[in-house]
């Protein structure tokens, strides 16, 4: 199936560095649902079954060349929007959003898929357009091609993955070499937009952002969650309170202990060392996929890595922010670390492309 | 990859970085910095202490017997055993409580953060209910029968006044420091002494409460439990009080006025009595009646309040009234002591005398003819006591019934609410009417009268220190204060709070003429057959601004062994005509009571003693 060639530029260090993160989730997540008594194991199940089809969607993906996804690049980008609208339509509700299409089997969430289409499909414009970024006016249709999944997320509504597309955005465009200023404007008229946002936000998600800048307006609920956070962890100390043994999650203090706040779960276990690591982990992650796009042969790969980099530590640095009370409540979950399906698979596919990228870093000679 | 993209990897690194070293610190300042706050923080979320109450303290009469104390009562309560409260188990309670379903739901909602505690549905249920809840049990999930103890006052609405009640409430702001000089933290809904004794010992009645610590998950249920502090029942009270003679005491009362009712006197219903040991100042018994049962206080409330005699108030104590011819020894020792008269000097009495344009009369016109002062108490001529009271002029007069302790509390700390009263004087009338005393005034208020108000409490002090030649001890109620471990915390010594200074020559013969009150002729004559010789005299008061039609107040102050005393008393009918006719019969009953209980006593206590030299 493979070239050996291709398998001697196989970046076994950048697998290895997701599957240790996965397991350390695992963990976290075993200790998280220990009270809800049954339960926890599926949960366990569950989230290894994730994991195990997300290394089979690794595999799938590193065995079609990247290129492939090029020239396929506007049927991506169609299906995406289909599936994106369809999402509003048929949509399974859930916690007041409708972000699941029921397969039966599972729960598919577009947006969770949306992320990569995009950040493939924005790589290729931006390697089409390359010699006219320069002008902010051209600017515009890059801007649009985000702006349209990115309001139908927003639809759902689900603000926090509206909010990653842009991040993929801004990350891509300047790591293609749009000049600085440029991207500036684009940041200014983001921020002018806002007010217009914030009459189009739903009651909760305008509460979730007032709370986040004074907690104490709503300690039982928004701000309940953010106080329980931060005292999972802060209670966590030096070297944590010992997996199983925390307090706040076990007695319920914690909501979604093993979804969008499992970074508290760990805080408060496995203290500032344990989460020092997790952090250092990421950042390996992080810089290994930089590497692997500098490597790269073309900018289209290169730019496929800035965009999962960005993409990754938006969602770290908006997730554990969220935790830590420096980012409002978003419902991001952590990658890699967060029960869920459908955000375990994307981000699995999503380090495929970059696997993909840095196999076939050298052009092969037949 | 060319070389503005590489430069623009290494910023995108960079910046990465500064985003994690951003996490990385705030994790620090939480985890590292603020950690011992959190650690707390945390701790406080998960443990709770259910108080467990502590069982109050119990009071005793003089003789060891219960007059307060807690028996066990049912209380109903619902639990969350970790599903949540089920509504049908509410719609059957609902039922079996007689209680709405909306109330129900009112007392679980109160508490919805607090879910460890159980929810109290209902206190003291009965027998009956409790035993139809258990046959149920199975069907009732979550619902458990607590036995708590509830205040149980044994004599019920006897000595009522000196006990007090309890109440759900805040704490009065009279004794709030009192209570937090003891170191007490009272919750709300805690039962707290709301009168009485129960009021002022509420410190050492109380306890302390235990607690059971618990786990508790972010809903409020009870996970695990941990420490158990057990709660320190409240210290017991031993009383000056003897239960017997009180009932004795408060029965005759209700006789006394009983028999006015029966004479179409419709204006008695009130009445009060002190018996005081005048040796100590030991509160025997003190009775006011009507009275109230603390058993049912929060039921009878509404009750009480409008009916009619004002049970709530205590007659002993906290009001004064004109006390008439029972004021008469204050005049006679100020005489004999101010030596403007002797023990042999007659006075003549026609039935009426004219003094400074006011004429008066003995009671009813009698004419007493020529007496000295024994006759004159024993037969309770005013004439005489007109003259006399103008011989030793109002100042005088003031100072001595000051002396007696009127005008002022005679000082019992066991319960609040002793008034001072008042003693006519030249400066209360300037104070109060803004006018000169007139001399004609001074003879009311020789025999009595006037703006003389007097507390029972005050009386019997008065006829205590003529009793014991003036000393003045203070009142009180609670003898020693025992703790649950059998520690005495407190014992009450007799204190001396002012003595007179009377010739012994002048206190024989004031006593000289309380004796002959009772004799055969005297005022008090009935009490000639009690088997001890008790001195005593009587009162009717003239009730000042009514109309003429109402009866007087009937008094009667006395003490007994009249030789030896032993105790004093001052019974009171309020509306209740003469004093000869409506007070002395409970006197009699209270000397009767009282001297039969301790011959029999001693009787006991001496053939004990032969049993014991046979052996």
């Amino acid at each position: 199936m493979f070239d050996r060639r291709l398998l001697k530029n196989f970046d076994y260090q950048l697998l290895i560095i997701v599957l240790v993160i996965c397991s350390y989730g695992l963990l976290v997540i075993s200790s998280a649902t220990r009270g809800d008594g049954a339960e926890s194991f599926v949960y366990l199940q569950k989230q290894a079954i994730s994991i195990g089809i997300g290394l089979f969607a690794i595999l799938v993906i590193i065995s079609i060349d990247y290129l492939d996804f090029y020239r396929l690049s506007w049927y991506l980008y169609a299906f995406n929007f289909v599936c994106l609208g369809l999402v509003l339509f048929i949509g399974r509700e859930g916690g007041g959003s409708y972000r699941w299409i029921d397969l039966k089997v599972i729960d598919f969430q577009p947006s969770e898929m949306a992320k990569i289409i995009i950040i493939i499909t924005l790589a290729r414009l931006l390697v089409e357009q390359k010699e006219r970024l320069a002008n902010p006016v051209q600017l515009i249709p890059l801007f649009l091609h985000v702006l349209i999944p990115m309001i139908l997320i927003f639809l759902q509504p689900d603000l926090g993955t509206a909010l990653v597309f842009a991040a993929i955005f801004l990350g891509m465009l300047y790591m293609a070499g749009v000049p600085v200023k440029n991207l500036l404007i684009v940041i200014c008229s983001g921020i002018a937009a806002f007010p217009l946002l914030w009459f189009r936000l739903m009651d909760y998600q305008k509460m979730r952002l007032i709370v986040f800048f004074n907690p104490d307006i709503d300690p039982l609920d928004q701000g309940y969650q953010l106080t329980q956070s931060m005292i999972a962890i802060g209670s966590g100390g030096l070297t944590g309170k010992g997996l199983f043994a925390g307090t706040q999650a076990r007695l319920q203090f914690l909501p979604e202990h093993h979804t969008d706040f499992i970074f508290s779960v760990l805080g408060e276990e496995l203290g500032f060392l344990g989460g020092v690591f997790l952090l250092f982990l990421y950042l390996l992650l992080i810089y290994r996929i930089l590497k692997i796009a500098s490597f790269s042969k073309d900018s289209f790969g290169s730019l496929i890595c800035a965009g999962v980099a960005t993409m990754l530590t938006f969602q770290i640095l908006v997730n554990v922010g969220m935790t830590l009370s420096i980012m409002p409540v978003t419902g991001l979950p952590l990658p890699y670390m967060s029960y869920g399906g459908n955000s375990i698979l994307m981000n699995m596919i999503s380090i495929g492309f970059v696997l993909n990228v840095g196999m076939r870093r050298h052009k092969i000679q037949f | 990859m060319d070389k503005e993209m590489l430069r623009r990897t290494r910023i995108f690194i960079f910046v990465v970085i500064l985003v994690f070293l951003l996490l990385v610190s705030r994790l620090a300042y939480l985890q590292i910095i603020n950690y011992e706050y959190y650690w707390e923080k945390a701790e406080k979320n998960r443990l709770r202490i259910l108080p467990i109450t502590a069982p109050r303290g119990e009071i005793f009469d003089r003789q060891g017997r219960q007059l307060v104390t807690n028996r066990p009562g049912f209380t109903v309560s619902l639990v969350d055993l970790g599903s949540g409260y089920d509504d049908e188990t509410i719609v059957r309670l609902a039922e079996l409580l007689e209680m709405e379903e909306e109330e129900i739901q009112k007392k679980i909602d109160l508490q919805y953060y607090r879910r460890y505690l159980p929810v109290r549905l209902k206190m003291d249920v009965d027998f009956e209910t409790v035993s139809k809840i258990a046959e149920h049990r199975l069907d009732l999930p979550g619902v458990v029968i607590e036995v708590q103890p509830i205040r149980y006052y044994v004599l019920n609405d006897f000595a009522a006044h000196v006990l007090g009640y309890l109440g759900e409430g805040t704490v009065a702001g009279t004794v709030i420091d009192f209570w937090n000089e003891a170191g007490y933290v009272y919750r709300e809904g805690d039962l707290v002494g709301q009168a009485g004794l129960e009021m002022v010992w509420e410190p050492f009645l109380k306890g302390e409460d235990g607690g059971l610590q618990v786990e508790v998950n972010s809903t409020g249920q009870a996970i695990r439990e941990f420490e158990r502090v057990e709660p320190k029942p409240g210290a017991n009270l031993f009383l000056t009080l003897d239960a017997s003679l009180q009932i004795v005491v408060e029965e005759a009362l209700h006789e006394a006025v009983r028999l006015q009712w029966e004479d179409n006197n419709f204006y008695a219903g009130e009445a009060g009595a002190v018996v005081i040991d005048p040796r100590n100042g030991k509160i025997l018994a003190m009775a006011s009646i009507p009275s109230y049962n603390p058993n049912t206080f929060s039921e009878d409330y509404t009750t009480l309040l409008q009916s009619s005699g004002r049970p709530l108030v205590n007659k002993t104590i906290e009001e004064h009234y004109p006390v008439g011819s029972v004021f008469k020894m204050v005049t006679g020792i100020a005489g004999l002591e101010e030596g403007v008269i002797t023990s042999t000097e007659r006075l003549y009495c026609g039935g009426r005398v004219t003094r400074f344009g006011a004429t008066k009369s003995c009671f009813r016109g009698t004419a007493h003819g020529s007496l000295n002062i024994v006759q004159a108490i024993a037969k309770s001529c005013n004439i005489f006591f007109y003259e006399l009271g103008l011989r030793v002029g109002i100042d005088d007069l003031a100072n001595y019934a000051r002396e007696f302790g009127f005008g002022q509390p005679t000082g019992l700390k066991d319960i609040f609410g002793e008034k001072g009263g008042i003693v006519a004087s030249r400066k209360y009338k300037e104070q109060s009417f803004n006018e000169p005393w007139y001399p004609a005034e001074t003879m009311d208020a020789s025999i009595g009268q006037s703006f003389h108000s007097i507390t029972l409490l005050q009386l019997a002090n008065y006829v205590s220190m003529i009793a014991n030649g003036g000393i003045h001890y203070r009142p009180y109620l609670v003898d020693r204060v025992v703790d649950s471990d059998g520690n005495v915390l407190m014992v009450a010594e007799p204190e001396v709070l002012h003595k007179m200074e009377v010739m012994d020559l002048n206190w024989e013969i004031i006593r000289e003429g309380m004796k002959q009150v009772t004799m055969p002729g005297g005022t008090a004559s009935r009490l000639a057959n009690l088997p001890v010789k008790a001195a005593g005299k009587t009162g009717s008061a003239q009730v000042a601004g009514r109309g003429s039609d109402i009866p007087s107040h009937g008094f009667f102050v006395g003490y007994a062994p009249a030789d030896n005393p032993e105790i004093a008393l001052v019974v009171f009918i309020k509306y209740g005509g003469t004093g000869g006719a409506s007070a002395v019969p409970v006197a009699e009953k209270i000397l009767e009571s009282y001297f039969a209980d301790e011959t029999a006593q001693e009787s006991e206590e001496s053939s004990l003693a032969i049993e014991k030299d046979l052996e």
